[in-house]
Formats: structure tokens, sequence, C-alpha cells
């Protein structure tokens, strides 16, 4: 009870001072608020990036697993050149996948080649084309803007049909409707049967440059080569691991290994692709973190230097309010609220301007994104350090001896 | 009359700066602290600069592989930083092959040495004693390539024309290289085996030693006729190294050079060159552009920590004058003009941040020379951005400094001097 009554005191007498010495405070407060902004637009700069990132790659969905000869990521050399020597996959793998498992939902085989397409006399140079399957559009996330995607029958035959992206059917065709014409890719004639929605980038790489045609008809007329991969997409979210399992067992039934043998092929996952987004950022992130809190550090200094001088002026009020009985506790706290109330206030304000410069920058330049948790980090970082930058003050505030402080002119 | 003025003003500037001494010397702790956060503003610039500095001294050091006097030609830029949007363009290029390489040899008159080369896939190589990683670089040259990488033998001899002509099994080896599969008695001489065709040892080059990159010597290097007749051409085509006579006509060398290229490969008079054609300045030049964006980053952001610490210069400041009214009525009142007391207080001000800004470079550097200390390239000492510094920090010295000094100018010497 008492403890309550001395920090509602404190909070008077801090209140009092700070409006007595305008000038002193707003100087005060606007080197916290400039530390706090620079600190809170990093963060939110980062998160944004990040943020941007998992919608990026979200395309690829949670639950589809990418088997193939290759890992993704944490490849060295060496490992690369063993990998090259896996077997290959091929069609019939896939076939056989999706006989054999239970828990999954679609498995889609693709492969892909980059080549021109071309219309009448216009043509397009390095297109994706893409040869798979029905399953395609669950496991890639795309929808069908025009037209239709291909059928179960199509994924089985070889009809010289295509779904061509977005940016090809603008590129190509310029406003004409391109369901039902013919184009060309690798000197065979394709008819368009669907245009893709647009998808936009992952990772720089345009998803819209792209024709995608029936998996065998790229193997006869195309290219009879190993396929890319084999996207295995999971029945249900809940059992993801279990759908892995069975996945790696089934594949190494297919692939005929032994039990005491390594697995001759990866399973990949879109986690993979965040994780190593993250090991990329994290060293940035921590460099631009300390160079930006250097100013709210420094923003610090000044709070503490003010306190210091603020401690000296008030001198005679310390050793009046210790004479009638104020204890040392008393007066540290008056310091400290004094000192916290300044960062408090500052760190609010530069929070505020932090949320609309937030607004510009999302505007005009790159994704940022203030989250709560930056919030609160932001009003916690800014009373720590007016509680630490108060420290010294106050404690010294708190140790005078009152006779001496009564006695200082 | 000019001269007396100066000497006045001279004075005037001797006596505001002890001034400043001395108020600075009287608050020792407020002056520690108000300096302290120019030094912190300072420092992380001057930190960031050193080491960019040091990371670019590694990067010249790993560029540096071609001499002073030697340019390359290539179907590919060598770097290529940020987007390959061009990629199309380098791919559509014709392959520079021996027979062009062979013509530049011919023709170029300016050239005290023109090589030609290529890189083909790792190898693996055994000897008696050891077999390595199938990753050892494999490397065709020609015996002009020698003297224009700036490859000194330690052991052995170069390949001489014949073994090139004659496309023979021969081999230098990297230093490193040599030491990992001949660990007994010297290599020279003796057999060995890339992916399992035997070559004769003839030579072993000096070591260049080892950069960030790991080690620069871990490659073989077999006549360029050889490796052709064996692996054919590869995609990205060979590179042909040529080193001018001497630097004073190494930029006619290059224009000549890239006239019998261009007339070789039928280039169209205003066509751009279908080849790319770098010396290591060039490089360094293209690293410095990369890297222009992240340092003015950085500069911009560290700048913010000198604002907040220019703040709460102008705010300690303000107290101060506030704590010296009388000493600045006593001043006016015999005879100090407004102009005085401005310079005196400004002066305060910047010696202060100078103080800070001073300390605060020395740290840097030291801070930023820890990263040369990692990586065992030579220090670096930034004196255009110490200068820039310091020159920042007289400038926040002044803008912060002018208010409170303004408003010690314009206080009433009457009011002033009845102040308690």
């Amino acid at each position: 009870m008492k403890f309550v009554a001395e920090i509602r005191e404190g909070l008077g007498i801090s209140w009092n001072a700070l409006i007595s010495n305008k000038m002193r405070s707003a100087l005060a407060t606007l080197g916290i608020i400039i530390g706090i902004v620079t600190v809170t637009l990093m963060g939110a700069a980062i998160n944004g990036l990040n943020q941007a990132f998992i919608k990026n790659v979200s395309a690829l969905g949670a639950d589809v697993f990418y088997v193939s000869r290759f890992k993704w990521f944490n490849n060295t050399y060496e490992d690369w050149l063993s990998m090259r020597k896996r077997k290959p996959l091929h069609l019939v793998d896939a076939e056989a996948l999706s006989k054999q498992l239970t828990l999954a939902a679609v498995v889609v085989p693709a492969i892909s080649d980059n080549d021109s397409v071309k219309y009448k006399t216009r043509s397009a140079s390095s297109v994706d084309i893409i040869g798979t399957t029905d399953g395609y559009l669950q496991t890639s996330g795309g929808d069908i803007a025009q037209g239709r995607f291909l059928t179960a029958a199509d994924g089985r035959g070889n009809q010289p049909i295509c779904i061509i992206g977005n940016d090809v059917a603008t590129n190509l065709f310029r406003g004409e409707n391109p369901i039902g014409q013919r184009i060309r890719i690798a000197n065979q004639s394709f008819q368009v049967i669907g245009v893709l929605g647009k998808q936009g980038n992952l990772l720089g790489w345009s998803l819209d440059n792209r024709v995608i045609i029936p998996i065998r008809e790229f193997l006869s007329g195309i290219w009879n080569g190993q396929l890319d991969d084999i996207e295995v997409k999971a029945g249900k979210l809940a059992n993801l691991d279990d759908a892995q399992n069975e996945l790696r067992q089934v594949m190494r039934r297919i692939r005929h290994l032994r039990p005491d043998q390594a697995d001759d092929f990866a399973i990949n996952q879109q986690d993979q692709l965040v994780a190593w987004f993250h090991s990329q950022t994290a060293t940035i992130a921590v460099i631009g973190l300390f160079i930006t809190s250097l100013a709210l550090f420094v923003g610090g200094i000044g709070i503490m230097n003010i306190m210091f001088v603020s401690v000296v002026e008030r001198t005679r009020e310390i050793g009046v309010r210790k004479a009638i009985g104020a204890k040392r506790r008393t007066i540290l706290l008056q310091f400290l609220i004094e000192a916290a109330c300044i960062c408090c206030f500052g760190g609010l304000i530069g929070l505020g301007i932090a949320w609309l410069a937030t607004l510009a920058v999302t505007q005009w330049l790159f994704p940022a994104s203030l989250s709560a948790g930056i919030v609160i980090i932001a009003v916690i970082v800014s009373l720590l350090t007016g509680v630490v930058a108060g420290f010294l003050p106050a404690w010294r505030a708190a140790r005078m001896d009152p006779v001496e402080a009564l006695r200082s002119e | 009359m000019p001269a007396k003025r100066t000497s006045l003003l001279l004075g005037e500037i001797q006596e505001s700066f002890t001034m400043a001494l001395t108020a600075l010397t009287a608050h020792k702790l407020r002056s520690a602290l108000t300096l302290l956060g120019v030094l912190i503003g300072v420092f992380s610039i001057i930190v960031v600069m050193t080491a960019m500095r040091v990371l670019e001294r590694n990067v010249e050091n790993n560029l540096s592989q071609l001499g002073s006097r030697t340019f390359a030609i290539q179907k590919w830029p060598e770097v290529q930083f940020g987007n390959n949007s061009d990629w199309e363009k380098y791919w559509r290029r014709k392959n520079i092959t021996l027979e062009l390489g062979e013509t530049v040899e011919k023709k170029a008159t300016l050239a005290s040495a023109v090589g030609i080369e290529g890189t083909f896939w790792g190898g693996q190589i055994q000897t008696r004693y050891a077999k390595t990683a199938p990753t050892v670089q494999l490397l065709g040259e020609t015996t002009g390539s020698f003297e224009a990488r700036n490859w000194t033998v330690e052991e052995g001899r170069i390949f001489n024309d014949n073994d090139v002509d004659d496309a023979r099994d021969v081999c230098v080896l990297g230093a490193a290289l040599a030491k990992s599969i001949f660990p007994f008695g010297s290599p020279v001489g003796n057999e060995l085996k890339i992916n399992g065709i035997n070559y004769n040892v003839v030579g072993i080059l000096a070591s260049k030693g080892a950069s960030l990159g790991g080690n620069q010597d871990n490659f073989v290097i077999v006549p360029l006729t050889t490796a052709l007749n064996r692996y054919g051409l590869r995609w990205n085509g060979l590179g042909i190294l040529v080193q001018a006579r001497n630097s004073a006509v190494y930029a006619d060398c290059e224009e000549q050079v890239r006239g019998i290229l261009r007339a070789a490969r039928k280039v169209r008079p205003g066509a751009a060159d279908d080849f790319e054609l770098f010396s290591n300045d060039s490089l360094i030049e293209q690293f410095d552009k990369f890297t222009r964006a992240v340092r003015i980053g950085v500069v911009v952001v560290s700048s913010i920590a000198l604002l907040a610490a220019g703040v709460g210069i102008m705010n300690i400041m303000l107290v101060s004058v506030t704590e010296r009214t009388r000493e600045i009525g006593v001043r006016r009142a015999v005879g100090a003009k407004r102009r005085n007391i401005m310079g005196q207080f400004i002066m305060e001000a910047v010696v202060l941040c100078e103080i800070g800004g001073v300390i605060g470079v020395v740290l840097g550097i030291l801070g930023g020379n820890i990263l040369a200390w990692f990586m065992k390239v030579p220090p670096a000492v930034p004196m255009d951005w110490i200068v820039l510094g310091l020159l920042i920090c007289s400038i926040v010295g002044v803008i912060f400094g002018t208010y409170p000094a303004y408003k010690a100018a314009n206080l009433d010497p009457i009011e002033s001097l009845r102040y308690e």
C-alpha cells in the first residue's frame, strides 16, 4: 500500500519536473524517439520481408512433398557429385507411387525444359515447358483463368494440347483469344486449351512464363528424359509425418533398396526453403538491428546525461525530502520514474511515427509490417532504456548525504 | 588593417577555444557522456567503412590472379552481380575457339604474351600415394598463359610449344595439390592419372596461398590441345589472356585486340562487342558498384545515431547556457559582442564533437581491422572516411550548437547579470 503511494507520489513529482523544463524534456524525448523509430522500422522491414517471402513460397503448399534425386539445400560440391550418380526418376516410378501410396491425395510427375514458343510471327524465348498430369494444379497451387486444365485422360494420353501461363498469353496473343489457337513448341504444333491465372514470382523466378503440356506428349515429342521430380500431396494435413514415412518406404521399395542401403532419393518440402531463407537473412537482421540499436543507445546516454544535470540542480530538493523522512528507495524511485516516463513517452511517439513510416515504405518501397510482437518489444525496450539510463543518476541522488545536500547552494 | 583584423579574429578563436576546454573539463562526467554519443555514431560509420575496405582488399587479392598488364577475353562476364537478365544475350554468343585465340596470338603485335585457356570439369587425380576427391580443377593452357597469368614455376618447367602442338600427355601441378598427392620426394618426372588417363608431371607452380574461397592452388594444368581432344569445347568456350608489352601501350593493346576480335568474329561497325574484355581494374570497379548501395545504407543508418547524439548535445548546451547566464552577463558587460558569445558556445559544441569524433575514428579503425586480422589481409585505413567522419562531427557540432549559442548571445546583459 505504501509502495503504491510512493509510486503515485513519484509520478506526480516527475510530471511536475518534466513540465517545468519543457524544452529539456522535449529534447531528451526526441533522442529516444529517433532511436525507437529506427529500431522499429528496421524490425518492421525484416518482418515484412520475411512475411512476403513466406507468402511467396506458400504457393508451394505445406503438404506437398517433392521427390527428387537432389536435396534442395545444404549441398556441397562433393554431395552434388554423388547425388548426380543416383538413378534417374521415370514416369513408371510415379505410376507405381500413385498405385501404392494410401495416404496421398495426388501424385504428379513433372519434367521441364526451357524453350522458345511461337505463335504466327511472334515468339517468346526461354519459356518453361512443363510436362505433367492433371494433378499439377493441386500441387503447384495455380488456377485457371480461361478455358480448362488437363483432365485425367489428357494426363494419360499424349495429345498435342497445352495450357499457357499468363505472361505467355499476353506476350504471344496481345488481346486475341488464345483458346483453340495453335502455338509451336520445339517445332511441334500444340493447341491452347487453357490460360493460367497470374501467379507472380517465386524467388525471382516467374511462374507466369510457362507452358504446361501432357507429360507423355513431352516425353514422346520434346525430350525423353528423366523426371525433375514427383510431387506428392498428402491427403490430410494432420498425418503429414505418416504420409512422408509411407512415401519414403514406398520409394525405397520402388528403387529396390536393401535395408542397409541409404536412400538414393531426396524428399524435399517447402519448410526447407523457409529454413534456408531464414538462415540467409538472420545475419543481415542481426547486423541491421545492432547498428540501429546504436541510435537508441545514444538516446539513452542523452537521458542519463540530462538526469545527472537534473539531480545536481535539485540537490536542495532532495535534501529537504530526505530531511523530512524520505527513504533512499523513495528518491531512487522518483528519479527512475522520471527517466522511465521520458523513455516511455518517447517510445509511444516513436511507435506512432514508425507506424506511419511503415505505411509509407510499404506503399512505395518494399513490404514492411509492424507486428504486435515488435510493438510490445519496442515499448519494453524503451522502458528498459529509461530504467537503465536513469539508474546511475537516481542512485547518486539516493545516496546523497542529506546534510550536505541541504547545505548546497 | 586587414592584417590587424585577422589577428583579432585569430585571437578570438584562440580565446574561445581555451574557454571551451575549461568549460568542458569543469564538468567532466557531463562532457564525457555527451561526447560518448558522437563517439558511437562516428565509430559505427568508421568501423563499417574499414571493414568494407578490408573486404574489398580481400576481393582484390582474390581477383588479382591477372597481372596488372593483363586483360582477359571471354564469352561470359567473369562476375555478375545482381540480376542475370542478360543471360540469354551471353548464351547466344559464338564460342571463343582455339583458332580465334591463335589469330589473336599471331596479330596482336603490342602483346608480350597471349595465352589461351579453358576450364574443364573437376577431375579425380590418382597417384601411387594418394587419391583426391573428384573436385580438382582441370585447366587447359597454352605456353603463353603462364606468363600472362603470372604463374612462376617452382620446380621443373612450364609447357613448351611442342607440348601444346603435339597435344602431349603432360601436366603442371598447383603447389597445394602437388604436396597432397606426392607427399614424398619430387613429383617432377612422375606419372599420375587424371580421370584414369596417364599424364607425366613436368612442373610445379609456386604457391599463391590460400584465400577466403578456399585453396587457390588445387588445380592441375594440361596442354589446351590435350584437354580439347579429350573433353571437347565446353558450352562456355575458351578464354584468351593478353599481356601488354608495358603499361604505356596497355590501352593501345586492348584496342588492337578488340579490333582483331571484332574483325575475326565479323562484328559490324557500330554493333556491340560479342565478347567480354576485362581486366583486374574493371572487376574491382564492378565490385565497388555492387557494394555502393550497401555502403550508402550503412552511412545513412549510422548517421541516425549521430542525429540522436546531436540532440543530446543541444540539450546539454542549453543547460550549460542557463547555468552560465551570469558569466555571459559579465562578458557582455565588459564588452564582448554577441558574435563572441555565439562563437564561444559553438566552439564548445564543436570541440566536444571533435574529441568524440577522434576517439570514435581510432576505435572504429581498430574494430574494423579485427576483420583484417581474422582474414589475414593487411589492415586498411580509409583516409577519405576519416576526413569525412570528422567533418560530419564538426557539422553536427555547428548545427546543434547554434541554437543554444544563439540563445546565449541574445540574452539581455542586464537581466543576465541580475540572474541568480
